[in-house]
């Protein structure tokens, strides 16, 4: 970590509390600006909580600050053109085309009561352009297929020109082709609009191909954050999964953790 | 359906809609006398003065009055399939009906008899308002939050409570059971241009706010959360729709009774014509609602003339298709 | 020993006596009041009902009947009204219900005569199941439907000689006002109004045959197609008729008056508006067919000669 280099997202001591039960506690992490940052970790760490927090949608102590400034003092849209999410499960208006959904995304710069303008317009075009969706664009969502659908909720959260970009599981239901073409996608714009990303995987060898910086966390606490080598540690991976794992790490033909030929490893 | 185009032909049938409502009725007033009514409008005309009362006096007072009730029932309904993200929410949903009925049976039962064509409606639209206030608070407070369901919840818990109060007032005073049940199944048959004056301030207002937090409507669907995330505030904006829907629908409810299924049949068949976006199925809901319960008015005062059938029992025939309409298009949605 | 035998003889001699008297009334099966009046049998709209003795406690679940009873003279024998029984003030009102007749209720009063107007469900036969006589009297269709009645209560109760005086008085006084009354050329037009939402009666019905007798033009009869006499008008029927006299007979139940009718959106264009000729009238009066129908008409005559002076 340059300390030098301008912090995107910052959190210090993050706790969150969801129906009687601690989901997050003593969180802190930095994230700069340009880095995409991989939250990984076993089922019910609260990665989904944890990024939902960094959008300012749920109650919180401690603080989180977004491109230097405290989330609180961000207005609502003003927080919204800060910062894009990109749910696990979203919820899909069967009945709306493309267009109108990805047009969703320039909520923010509209305001309650204007109309879209032609910025607006043209921010959607580009994103349906980007992101191969523009022959869709009076389809009904329903009549897309996964990973259609998939890249529509991307062109609505690019839509949003947010320079941070919070991707919760962004291969969900994705074949392995269409996986390795969300992510490249995801690389590709973040070099050419400069964006920071923030994303929660489960698929660990995905996540070391594609992002420079991880967070594990595992029951609601950042146990290990750091380089690909320092988090997606055999060791450290078998013991916060439960699964013996081994690296498989063979340079500029690929990297990849897989479950090593002992299986599990019960606790 | 382009949307410019679908706008013109609302305004189109609305328009057609009050000419026929001014022209038709049970008593046969030919075309050429209303237009020679209407040229001189007010003045000394070849019309009788009965005839000259009946137009200015009924049937001009009463297209209004069914117009206002139309686009209060309808903008509502669109409004609150949007904030409940339900295709069967109705302006009714939050207690506003069963505050309204038990308004009325109470001023029928224990005012001044003679003073019912203003107590009734003023009670029916404290009521409604009280309802739906009741359902509120029930909702936030016992239930949890501002979302979708802890309101709908307290809805039908106040429905039911004053309706079970109501019904017991009915009982223990039988002689009120006509008035109050001919009151519920809604007519515009003593429609004056004092119900205007009544219900137009509120439906004015109201529907004007609908109408411009029509697009915020459709960052609604994409479900709290990530409407949220988009920069809106969910809590206001559900808040404001059910304030102005419940004004609008008090108002319609004092002025008419109890007239259902407007605020479902309307949005959803213009849903059929315009797509689901609210940018045009709200504005068309206005349009198209308030020709639907004029022309539904026509019927009801001519189908077995003089005698007229409650406005209530049309909509609740044409209303029940609907129902299944509804509910087979919307059977994958509703989780 | 002797004057016990007298004394039997005697005892034997009155009793023969009485019995052949007994026997004498017995033969007499209808009959005017002179001497013995009872038993009687009468044919009434639930059939023959005999009646063995002079019944000494009616109850009455009709506001008519009660009206007729009290007017010829059967006060002390009625010992139960129904609720709705508002006339005379001093009828012994109870919270018997003549719409949803409660049996046991009726019976716990040990009456020996019911008289009833509406027959909802079997009440007749379950009284009578009960050994309590009961006499139907519906609601009448003509003039001399509500005089029948009256001389039927008469014999049935032991008073039909007041009865019958009664109903002559009736008949005199109707006379006596149909003559007085100029009837115009064409015929005045009225509207009579039963509710708020414009019910009105047909002149097939008791009350519309009423104002025929004045010879007045009912609104209604236009409108009621294959109806049973009670059409619903509306407004804009009202209006174009224009009659020349309204009569509302909801001033009690639906608080209608000439102030609220001179309200209504288009109805100041009323010829009856205009003239005030809007004639508040008793709900009660204007739905009973009791011995009151003569007030009733009274009051539809002066009405109309009120009009009649207005135009000269």
């Amino acid at each position: 970590m340059t300390a030098g280099a301008a912090s995107a997202l910052r959190l210090h001591e993050l706790a969150v509390r969801l129906g009687g039960r601690d989901v997050l506690r003593d969180v802190s992490l930095d994230v700069p600006m340009g880095s995409w940052t991989c939250v990984v970790g076993p089922n019910g760490a609260g990665k989904t909580t944890l990024l939902h927090a960094c959008a300012g949608l749920v109650d919180r102590d401690g603080s989180v600050e977004l491109f230097g400034r405290r989330i609180e003092e961000h207005r609502r849209r003003e927080r919204a053109r800060s910062v894009a999410l990109v749910p696990q499960h979203p919820v899909i208006p069967e009945a709306m085309t493309v267009r109108r959904y990805v047009l969703l995304g320039r909520t923010p710069h509209v305001g309650p009561l204007g109309a879209e303008g032609r910025a607006d317009v043209a921010a959607m075009d580009s994103a349906l352009e980007r992101l191969d969706l523009a022959w869709a664009a009076d389809r009904r969502l329903d009549t897309l297929s996964g990973g259609e659908l998939q890249r529509a909720v991307l062109a609505r959260a690019l839509a949003q020109e947010s320079p941070l970009l919070l991707l919760d599981e962004p291969t969900t239901g994705l074949d392995l082709g269409h996986q390795v073409r969300v992510l490249e996608l995801v690389d590709e714009l973040r070099r050419q609009e400069r964006l920071t990303v923030v994303s929660a995987m489960h698929d660990l060898t995905l996540a070391g191909r594609f992002s420079d910086r991880f967070v594990l966390l595992s029951g609601g606490r950042v146990v290990a954050t750091g380089t690909r080598n320092e988090v997606l540690d055999a060791a450290v991976i078998s013991e916060h999964f439960g699964a013996s794992v081994q690296v498989i790490d063979e340079g500029d033909l690929g990297w990849a953790i897989v479950p090593s030929s002992r299986g599990s490893d019960h606790r | 359906m382009r949307r410019a185009s679908s706008v013109a032909i609302g305004a189109s049938v609305l328009v057609a809609s009050i000419v026929v409502g001014i022209l038709v009725g049970p008593v046969h007033i030919s075309p050429s006398d209303v237009l020679r009514w209407a040229v001189s409008f007010g003045g000394a005309t070849s019309v009788s003065d009965q005839d000259a009362a009946i137009l200015a006096n009924l049937r001009l007072p009463r297209v209004v009055v069914a117009a206002l009730v139309g686009a209060s029932l309808s903008a509502s309904g669109a409004a609150y399939q949007a904030v409940f993200r339900n295709p069967l929410a109705d302006p009714y949903l939050l207690g506003a009906a069963a505050g309204a009925g038990l308004g009325a049976t109470i001023s029928v039962a224990f005012g001044p008899s003679d003073a019912f064509a203003v107590t009734v409606p003023l009670a029916a639209f404290t009521g409604a308002i009280g309802g739906v206030g009741l359902a509120y608070s029930l909702g936030r407070s016992a239930l949890g939050g501002r979302s979708a369901t802890s309101l709908v919840l307290g809805g039908i818990a106040v429905a039911s409570f004053l309706t079970a109060v109501q019904t017991f007032i009915q009982q223990q005073r039988s002689e009120t059971l006509r008035q109050v049940y001919s009151w519920i199944l809604g007519r515009l048959g003593t429609a004056g241009w004092d119900d205007v004056r009544i219900a137009l301030p509120s439906v004015l207002l109201a529907v004007a706010t609908l109408w411009t937090v029509r697009r915020l409507l459709d960052v609604i669907e994409v479900g709290d959360l990530e409407a949220e995330s988009l920069g809106l505030n969910v809590g206001r904006l559900r808040t404001i729709v059910v304030v102005a829907a419940s004004l609008a629908t008090a108002a319609a409810v004092s002025v008419a009774g109890l007239i259902g299924f407007v605020g479902i049949i309307v949005p959803h068949t213009v849903r059929l014509l315009s797509g689901t976006s609210y940018r045009h199925v709200l504005p068309l809901s206005v349009l198209f609602g308030a020709s639907f319960v004029i022309l539904v008015d026509v019927l009801a005062r001519t189908v077995v003339a003089p005698a007229e059938i409650p406005i209530g029992v049309i909509t609740a025939f044409v209303g029940a298709p609907f129902f299944l309409l509804a509910l087979r298009r919307s059977a994958g949605r509703l989780t | 020993m002797g004057r016990r035998l007298v004394l039997l003889v005697v005892s034997v001699a009155v009793v023969a006596a009485a019995c052949a008297s007994d026997g004498e009334a017995g033969r007499e099966s209808t009959g005017p009041s002179t001497g013995a009046a009872f038993p009687v049998t009468l044919t009434t709209s639930n059939g023959d009902i005999t009646i063995d003795e002079r019944p000494e406690r009616i109850i009455s679940l009709s506001p008519t009947a009660t009206e007729m009873l009290f007017a010829i003279g059967a006060d002390d024998q009625v010992i139960a009204v129904d609720d709705q029984s508002n006339f005379p003030p001093h009828a012994p009102t109870t919270e018997l219900s003549g719409f949803e007749p409660n049996v046991e209720a009726i019976a716990s009063y040990e009456p020996d005569l019911v008289v009833y107007s509406t027959e909802p469900g079997d009440l007749g036969s379950t009284l009578g199941g009960l050994g309590i006589t009961t006499m139907l009297l519906p609601a009448a269709t003509l003039l001399d439907d509500a005089y029948e009645q009256l001389e039927q209560l008469g014999r049935a109760t032991g008073n039909a000689q007041a009865a019958t005086a009664v109903v002559d008085d009736m008949r005199t006084e109707v006379d006596s006002i149909v003559s007085s009354v100029e009837m115009p050329q064409p015929p005045l037009t009225f509207y009579h109004e039963l509710d708020d939402t414009y019910y009105s009666v047909t002149s097939q019905t008791f009350i519309g045959q009423l104002y025929a007798l004045v010879g007045l033009d009912n609104i209604a009869d236009a409108a009621d197609d294959g109806g049973g006499g009670y059409p619903q008008l509306s407004a804009e029927y009202v209006i174009r008729a224009d009659p020349d006299l309204i009569f509302l007979a909801d001033t009690k139940c639906c608080g209608q008056s000439p102030a609220t009718v001179a309200e209504r959106p288009g109805w100041n264009s009323i010829t009856a508006v205009r003239g005030r000729d809007v004639v508040p009238l008793d709900d009660d009066v204007a739905s009973r067919w009791g011995p009151r129908i003569v007030e009733y008409l009274r009051t539809i005559a002066d009405a109309v000669s009120d009009v009649e002076a207005e135009a000269a």
